[in-house]
């Protein structure tokens, strides 16, 4: 099961690339948010019951619904619906996407290591690698945002990993969804010029 | 018990701080937590090698460290109170509730004896700047705070993905803490490419907070807009929270077979550092900004010293010390140059030692110890660097960062030459200099009579320290 659920959390990574209205990306962060949940309640056999729970509200209650809700706010606030303004096009995009999946299967392969899981350790890459590349490569704010949210979602799933010996690992990137999601999100999101989405000017 | 109580005592400084309704009793706050500080400092003198609160230790870096945030204390809260005295009590509140924040979890990562915990008050570190940063609420504040905890929290996530690289290496049931000391037990046994890619991230995500290459863009923003005083923590005692994270993870990995790989990166991230600090320098047109750029150049030499090991160690230590009283002083005088020129434009600026000769002094005598002339004590500490690259006969890095210096020396020689001396390029409006008192100088120029000091005596007790700090890294002669 909790393979099925890695694999359907590395093809919304895929869509991630060829998507192009912002409300797309919303809703697959909140999906991601569905699935690591379950893969949390999969995973986490050792850890006990209360930490489990904690863990669980966690991504079904933040990861699924307030930063989606958060992020729905700032894009009706900014009036910008689909990503234009992008610095690669999209079929570049997925290409790189697809080449990362394979970068990471590789490294995940010679990374092989008794704590960890080696799909677990893939999919974690390539989530990484996809966040990273939508920072990148996209020009909105918006955009960044989102970035962001799926390079946490890369550490959550690292945590994840080691989660049954370090259950605090996992605290701690909760600590760091947290903090991004209410200060990011709720306070600057919120601000920042909301029609143009661009930042000009601090410059050289 | 003490540390225990020194961070209730922040917490509760810090609120009550943030509800006063009264200027002058928050800065008896301020001045209470500034003693309680340098109180800590002394304990930790006292207490050198103990472990308090299980996750905290009194080792000889973190004292270090700690005694030259402990120096700068004073004088920040001084230059705060100057540059916040005409704000609303609510957003002067803010200010010195967020600078006590700031100061105390930057005393918690310096102690903090485990990675994880390193982590969380380096996190913390970013929320109480944001707060400072944004401290006059323009639309430039607000991009330029949005800039800061944007790439800090990105490199944040980083770093925490090199801590959990650091995890994998244990197997079950191994020691769950992540303390520096339980790593050194397993470390020898671990899988040299996890320790690589743990360095890193480690690096990458905590260059944010170091203000290295190549995540130095994070600090270049927040210093045009961040009040002067906070600017000179966020260039010294914040950029040394990232230098000692990076520096803990170094040493930790320093006996195993990556060290030649964390020098080549240490090594290449310095010389792009300093390469990216030229060539901005010398097209600066914002003096707060070039100063940035100033201490991105110094946290390259920072790594290039490293990289370099032997001599270079100890020359690293130094430097971060050296610079941190240098550099502060610089950005205290920003303040009251503001104040007098109205702008840190270098084309609106000029005539600085016609106007305020005790700012142009500072600015002259800061310009020559940042940029290591001597009798700058920071010559001392680059020509340790340069010695240990020639006994590693590593010439070519050598000279590299030779001919990047002397551009650098000229970039900012050039401007500060400019502001003291020349009339403004664009002669607009004359405004009438706003009111500066001399005194305001004499803590920068303490500061940079330490500086002179160094190049001609190290006292024992700072020689010993560095050295202490640096004992357990290999290849020292």
């Amino acid at each position: 099961m909790i393979n099925y659920l890695i694999v359907l959390f590395a093809i919304t990574l895929i869509y991630f690339a060829s998507a192009e209205r912002l409300s797309t990306y919303v809703r697959l962060v909140a999906l991601q948010g569905l699935l690591l949940c379950g893969i949390a309640v999969f995973e986490l056999k050792e850890v006990n019951l209360g930490n489990l729970l904690f863990i669980v509200a966690e991504t079904l209650l933040f990861k699924t619904l307030v930063l989606p809700y958060l992020l729905s706010r700032i894009i009706r606030r900014s009036g910008v619906t689909k990503v234009h303004r992008q610095a690669v096009p999209g079929f570049y995009l997925l290409l790189f996407s697809i080449a990362g999946l394979l970068i990471s299967v590789i490294l995940a392969m010679i990374l092989v290591n008794p704590v960890i899981n080696t799909i677990y350790l893939a999919i974690a890459m390539f989530t990484l690698f996809t966040g990273l590349l939508l920072i990148v490569t996209h020009k909105l704010i918006i955009s960044h945002l989102i970035g962001f949210l799926v390079v946490e979602n890369a550490v959550f799933l690292f945590s994840l990993a080691v989660g049954n010996e370090m259950p605090m690992l996992i605290n701690i990137g909760i600590l760091l969804d947290l903090f991004v999601g209410v200060l990011i999100l709720g306070f600057f999101g919120l601000r920042l010029k909301p029609h143009t989405n661009e930042l000009t000017m601090l410059k050289d | 018990m003490i540390l225990l109580l020194f961070f209730i005592l922040s917490v509760v400084l810090s609120a009550v701080t943030l509800v006063s309704r009264n200027k002058a009793f928050t800065r008896v706050m301020v001045l209470l937590f500034a003693a309680v500080l340098i109180a800590i400092t002394v304990h930790a003198w006292l207490s050198r090698g103990r472990t308090e609160l299980e996750y905290f230790t009194y080792d000889s870096t973190a004292v270090l460290l700690l005694s030259v945030l402990a120096l700068l204390t004073l004088p920040t809260v001084y230059h705060g109170f100057i540059y916040t005295r005409d704000d609303t009590v609510k957003r002067h509140n803010i200010y010195h509730s967020g600078l006590i924040a700031l100061m105390a979890f930057m005393a918690g990562a310096y102690l903090a004896n485990t990675m994880t915990v390193l982590w969380i008050f380096v996190e913390a570190t970013t929320l109480a700047v944001a707060v400072l940063i944004y401290h006059d609420r323009t639309e430039m504040a607000l991009e330029a705070t949005w800039k800061y905890v944007f790439i800090c929290s990105t490199g944040i996530a980083l770093a925490y993905l090199g801590i959990l690289f650091l995890g994998f290496i244990y197997g079950r049931g191994d020691a769950p803490n992540l303390s520096f000391s339980s790593f050194g037990a397993v470390i020898s046994s671990a899988n040299p490419l996890y320790l690589k890619i743990a360095f890193i991230f480690v690096l990458v995500g905590f260059s944010t907070k170091m203000g290295l290459f190549p995540m130095h863009t994070v600090t270049i923003d927040a210093h045009s807009v961040a009040p002067p005083p906070v600017s000179a923590l966020i260039s010294t005692t914040l950029m040394n929270v990232g230098f000692l994270a990076i520096y803990r993870v170094y040493t930790l990995f320093s006996g195993t077979p990556v060290l030649s790989f964390m020098n080549h990166v240490l090594i290449l991230a310095g010389v792009l550092s300093l390469l990216v600090a030229a060539g901005y320098m010398l097209k600066a047109k914002h003096l707060k900004r070039m100063l940035a750029y100033s201490s991105l150049e110094n946290m390259g030499l920072v790594a290039l010293a490293l990289g370099a090991g032997s001599y270079g160690y100890y020359a690293a230590l130094l430097l971060i010390v050296l610079h941190s009283l240098a550099k502060s002083s610089l950005f205290y005088q920003m303040g009251q140059l503001s104040r007098i020129l109205h702008t840190f434009r270098l084309d609106d600026s000029g005539r600085y030692m016609k106007l305020y000769p005790a700012g142009a002094m500072v600015l002259m005598t800061g310009m020559i110890c940042i940029l290591a002339i001597p009798p700058s004590g920071m010559f001392i500490s680059e020509l340790m660097i340069f010695r240990a690259m020639v006994a590693n006969s590593q010439w070519f890095i050598l000279a590299t960062a030779v001919i990047l210096l002397s551009f650098i020396i000229y970039a900012m020689s050039v401007r500060v030459m400019h502001v003291s001396f020349s009339t403004p390029r664009n002669e607009g409006e004359f405004k009438l200099p706003g009111p500066v008192n001399p005194v305001e100088t004499v803590s920068q120029f303490i500061l940079l009579a330490i500086v002179i000091m160094i190049c001609f005596w190290q006292p024992p007790f700072l020689t010993d320290l560095i050295s202490n700090s640096i004992a357990s890294l290999p290849g020292l002669k």
